[in-house]
């Protein structure tokens, strides 16, 4: 009887283990959050005052290290929990992950891009929470749950974003700030401090 | 009670056994490194069970080159996948 019922948990531990990532760290999520309030923040006071053409040139800049400081931390936050459970970071299902994120955020990156040049701006806000959002949907699938709803909340954001066009920058910060946050913490709860 | 411990089936007896058909049944291949990392076995021993699963016809490898690096990839059988739901599902009414 115990014999069984350890096999049963040791099969679904190994599939779990196999077709998951499960490194992924909620302090990653609430890392991310702070990065991109402060971001947006900055954006909002400093930069949204300039000349257009300077102002698109910063807003750029401030969304590019927002991007890289939030990767960053959420590399060393998942490498550390990687180490601490004794696995690899970068195994068949991080580069698995890593594919399905790509192709919608790239196809978003460019669309995003395109607008910027032709000056219309303020659907960029939308544009980045939708394909962000399609793009933790897709990947959701190989790793734990949470990412597939905090992708729907993104989602749904970036629709609303859409509607009340000249609003994203707010849009943008719950996405992107309050919702990493939140998502962060109850994954921090629900699976870091185990 | 005999005849639910007869639908448990010897060949995944041992607990490496079980691992390798656990990865298999949820990942469409997976090459011997990847296994022995998630099992954390030595080559031998992983060898010899692999051997004795590909020897019931439950799994099945395909030897690859990746550059000069020489890379055998192990996939599970239909036969395999069916015996294991078996087995698993006898796990399952053993516990109930």
């Amino acid at each position: 009887m115990e014999k069984q019922l350890e096999d049963l948990k040791a099969i679904r531990e190994m599939m779990e283990k196999s077709s998951k990532f499960l490194s992924l760290s909620g302090l990653s999520g609430v890392m991310a959050g702070i990065t991109a309030i402060l971001g947006a923040a900055y954006a909002y006071f400093f930069i949204l005052g300039e000349h257009i053409a300077v102002a698109n040139i910063l807003l750029i800049l401030d969304a590019i290290i927002v991007l890289f400081i939030s990767i960053s931390f959420g590399i060393y936050f998942s490498w550390k929990k990687a180490r601490k459970s004794n696995q690899k970071l970068f195994n068949k299902v991080t580069l698995r992950i890593l594919y399905n994120l790509s192709i919608p955020l790239f196809v978003g990156g460019i669309l995003s891009g395109i607008f910027i040049s032709r000056g219309e701006m303020e659907i960029v806000a939308s544009i980045t929470l939708i394909f962000y959002g399609l793009a933790l949907v897709n990947a959701s699938k190989y790793t734990i749950d949470e990412i597939h709803y905090l992708g729907i909340t993104e989602i749904i954001l970036g629709l609303a974003a859409a509607i009340f066009l000249y609003n994203g920058i707010i849009f943008w910060t719950i996405g992107f700030g309050v919702c990493h946050i939140i998502y962060g913490l109850i994954m921090y709860k629900k699976y870091d401090l185990k | 009670m005999a005849n639910i411990i007869a639908n448990l089936n010897k060949a995944f007896e041992s607990r490496i056994r079980l691992g390798i058909m656990s990865v298999l049944m949820v990942n469409e291949s997976a090459d011997f490194g990847t296994i022995k990392d998630l099992l954390e076995l030595t080559d031998g021993n992983l060898a010899s069970h692999l051997k004795a699963l590909e020897g019931s016809d439950y799994i099945e490898c395909s030897k690859q080159f990746i550059g000069r690096k020489p890379n055998t990839k192990y996939t599970i059988t239909a036969l395999g996948r069916q015996s294991f739901q078996e087995h698993l599902n006898a796990l399952e009414n053993l516990i109930r």
